[in-house]
């Protein structure tokens, strides 16, 4: 695409070493950090004596180890059934055309732009009133609403490309429309799906405002508010105990994201550019 | 493609009803009720519920620190945006040349964007701390400062330090997209155009900006609306703070709502800034449909 000139290599080398030092650094110091000896927290030192008290200091934390069975829990549940229903809608605005379709579409795709803080407004007195707050299924319910948008989408992009031709000769075999979504179609579409099921997970598992705002028990904690109470107050010091923690909350969504990559990031961009 | 049957249109709104019954129940039903409350003096706390008429907003109109807030909103989400889209440009880019190790590093970069923000803000603060931090430190052995600054509780260095921790953690996102979009410039229009004298400049703006032109403004729409909704890292870095600083509508509403329990006031503040992000959304619309 571009000419190896003096110019582009001058380029080149001097963007790779700033933006390469400032998206690598930060991430290296996250974990050097947290495998820090305690005594020398306040040194500065980079992957010096190595000490893996901390990070299992934290992980025999109780009420931390509450915080990720709850959270691993929760972003599970959420991803598998944000994706079941989104590929649903999906399946339905793809292959079927019928009045309110697009309506229907329209709005599902504009609740992205309604503001979550706006919503938790009325949200917070309709659970309370309905006995629904510090209770997961409350906010299961608003991770499934809140990537809705994105799966509908993207999923609805992905049938698109599948044939009608598969379908009909499925019906011509005397399957049901139902059969010849679940065992035909949706197998096909497995990539899109994959996509939509990492992408609710790491929302469910990275969210802040909504279980800090519906979940109001520790034992009910999930990762992210949990982690905000563990180092406030006395803990707000406890550097590397913040960073082991930090980086035991990373892993999962790092390593299913390093596996899955290509396809996440393929999926996810090909689904918003074309629509 | 199935049009007629009346059997297959039940099946197709029975396939959308979970997805519709979520969205009216979480979504649908607290914006309408919220619009409703702004006009109500509804308090989490004690049980009062009358009809206020606008008193909500003109109390917020004459609040002194409605405008610097919608100001702060502005100048956070406006840097929020370019910053990192430039540099997911220029790595996006660099990425594209398919050196060795570029793969690796394009998957290492997407981990900052993947990660918690809970963990990018404890992250950053420890990096800005002012006594121990590593920023400091560089900056002092480098001779740039010879006292330490503490970033977190200037007014102008805290919008800063906010913006540059979320510049890190999206920088990768518009990187991934613009690759996406690069892939689909032609190869041999940019030969042709160097056998014609064009150098990369010119072959950049005049054939590669062109193509992945849709794909740039997109991103700048999805990104901006993003950023609007923002509140991880605010939340954790400065809390708004200090003197209101860093403070977004985001982190404004929720304060009213769940530290202050005045919904009324705080559905009004919610319900200006829905019409901020409804404009943008409108943008975004109206960009889809030309696509198609």
């Amino acid at each position: 695409m571009f000419q190896k000139s003096l110019g582009f290599r001058i380029f080149f080398w001097t963007f790779i070493i700033l933006i390469g030092f400032f998206a690598f650094f930060p991430q290296l110091w996250m974990i050097s950090t947290s495998l820090k000896p305690e005594t020398e927290m306040y040194k500065i030192s980079f992957f010096q004596n190595f000490d893996l008290s901390n990070l299992n200091r934290i992980l025999h934390n109780s009420d931390f180890l509450g915080y990720l069975r709850n959270g691993m829990m929760v972003a599970i549940i959420s991803s598998i059934l944000s994706t079941a229903v989104s590929a649903f809608a999906g399946y339905s605005f793809s292959k079927f055309r019928y009045k309110g379709r697009k309506q229907v579409m329209a709005i599902i795709l504009i609740s992205q732009a309604f503001p979550q803080g706006l919503l938790l407004v009325s949200l917070y007195p309709m659970l309370q009133n309905m006995g629904m707050i510090d209770k997961f299924p409350s906010i299961i319910l608003a991770y499934i609403a809140l990537t809705l948008p994105i799966g509908t989408w993207t999923l609805k992009a992905y049938f698109d490309q599948i044939p009608n031709s598969i379908m009909e000769a499925a019906c011509i075999d005397g399957a049901s429309d139902f059969t010849t979504m679940i065992k035909i179609v949706m197998p096909l579409a497995f990539p899109g799906m994959t996509t939509i099921a990492i992408y609710s997970f790491v929302w469910a598992w990275n969210d802040l405002l909504y279980a800090l705002t519906l979940i109001s028990t520790t034992a009910k904690r999930t990762l992210a508010s949990g982690m905000i109470f563990t180092f406030t107050g006395e803990g707000g010091n406890d550097w590397i105990g913040m960073m082991a923690a930090s980086v035991i909350a990373s892993i999962p969504v790092a390593i299913m994201f390093v596996f899955l990559q290509r396809f996440f990031v393929a999926g996810l961009t090909a689904g918003a550019v074309k629509g | 493609m199935k049009t007629n049957s009346k059997n297959s249109t039940l099946m197709a709104w029975l396939l959308v009803l979970p997805a519709l019954l979520i969205f009216a129940l979480m979504i649908l039903y607290p914006f309408v009720n919220s619009i409703f409350t702004s006009f109500t003096n509804k308090n989490l706390i004690f049980p009062k519920n009358d009809f206020v008429g606008f008193e909500n907003y003109t109390k917020l109109f004459k609040d002194p620190n409605t405008l610097p807030l919608l100001f702060t909103t502005i100048k956070f989400v406006f840097f929020s945006t370019i910053c990192p889209f430039t540099l997911g440009l220029i790595w996006a880019i660099l990425m594209n040349e398919k050196f060795k190790a570029s793969e690796f590093m394009r998957g290492l970069t997407l981990v900052n964007w993947i990660i918690p923000g809970i963990a990018i803000g404890f992250l950053w603060n420890w990096i800005y701390n002012g006594d121990y931090g590593i920023l400091n430190a560089l900056l002092n052995k480098m001779g740039i400062i010879d006292s330490n600054i503490i970033w977190l509780a200037g007014k102008q260095t805290s919008m800063v330090a906010v913006v540059t921790a979320r510049t890190w953690q999206m920088f990768p996102w518009y990187m991934a997209f613009i690759m996406g979009g690069l892939q689909g410039v032609p190869n041999e229009l940019c030969e042709a155009s160097r056998i014609d004298g064009a150098n990369n400049i010119q072959v950049f703006t005049h054939i590669i900006i062109p193509t992945i032109k849709p794909v740039l403004i997109l991103i700048l729409i999805l990104g901006t609306i993003s950023n609007l909704q923002h509140f991880d890292l605010i939340n954790v870095m400065t809390d708004g703070g200090p003197e209101r600083a860093t403070s977004t509508f985001a982190i404004e509403v929720y304060k009213k709502a769940f530290k202050e329990y005045n919904l009324g006031r705080a559905a009004a503040l919610g319900v200006i800034w829905a019409i901020l992000l409804g404009s943008f959304s409108f943008i975004y619309l109206r960009n889809l449909k030309e696509d198609n």
